[in-house]
């Protein structure tokens, strides 16, 4: 997979970084990956059930992410697993990538000193 | 307000029912107590709306729609701005003149739709292969 291949996902929007940053780790349910996007964000951002299938229904559309094999047999048969799949992961990985040249060039431009001001 | 998210979800478009909506209901079971009953059901609701307006291709449908209610507003006022003054009411020349136009009007306004509608079908068609295939290779 060429670099120019994964540019064109990117930059992803907050709500996709957030969905494949929570599956990185593990597989995961639909609600799981509700409460880790709480919990990655403090509780700034929160998804919806709708936004969260949209999102996942697009991601598996376009093979970022998998379904998973439920983990145990007594859990709710309602219930299905997402994983992020290696393409997945390389976009993710990807878009980490611009987001730390984002913020180093911030930390360069905040602490140069302004014009004009002694 | 279970029922109503239930009927909600069922409104969805059958591709996406089948995939999420026991799921959906599944995370309205156990969240309803935390997040709301409430907002869960305004969630769907703007859930029903995103997949049926901008997912299944019905927005070209309406946009169609929109766009030919335009053409017929604006070609009435062409109509009107065409109307004659008292004193050459009943010209056959003058008549049959506005006439053409308005035909034309009409010829040439369906053309844009019809065209407008199938090169945005063509776009979107080739930007989802392009996603879909090109890109996962």
């Amino acid at each position: 997979m060429k670099n120019e291949d994964l540019k064109s996902f990117l930059p992803l929007s907050p709500a996709v970084l957030h969905i494949l940053l929570c599956l990185a780790g593990e597989p995961r349910h639909g609600y799981a990956i509700m409460q880790e996007v709480v919990r990655q964000s403090d509780g700034q951002y929160q998804l919806g059930p709708g936004t969260l299938y949209d999102n996942l229904q697009k991601l598996m559309d376009q093979g970022l992410v998998s379904e998973a094999p439920r983990p145990s047999a007594d859990d709710d048969p309602r219930r299905r697993y997402y994983r992020l799949t290696p393409f997945g992961r390389r976009v993710l990985e990807a878009d980490v990538a611009r987001l730390k040249k984002v913020v180093r060039e911030a930390g360069l431009r905040l602490k140069a000193p302004q014009p004009g001001r002694v | 307000m279970r029922a109503l998210y239930r009927s909600l979800l069922l409104m969805h478009p059958p591709a996406f029912r089948r995939r999420f909506a026991a799921e959906m209901l599944c995370i309205f079971d156990e969240a309803a107590a935390t997040l709301g009953a409430f907002g869960l059901c305004l969630d769907a609701l703007i859930s029903l709306l995103r997949q049926w307006i901008l997912r299944s291709g019905s927005w070209k449908l309406a946009a169609a729609l929109l766009g030919a209610f335009l053409q017929v507003v604006a070609g009435g006022l062409f109509w009107l701005m065409l109307d004659r003054p008292p004193g050459d009411a009943g010209r056959p020349d003058l008549e049959l003149a506005a006439m053409e136009w308005l035909l034309r009007f009409i010829v040439a306004s369906v053309c844009a739709i019809i065209m407008l509608v199938f090169a945005t079908s063509l776009w979107t068609r080739h930007f989802t292969r392009r996603r879909m295939h090109g890109d996962l290779r």
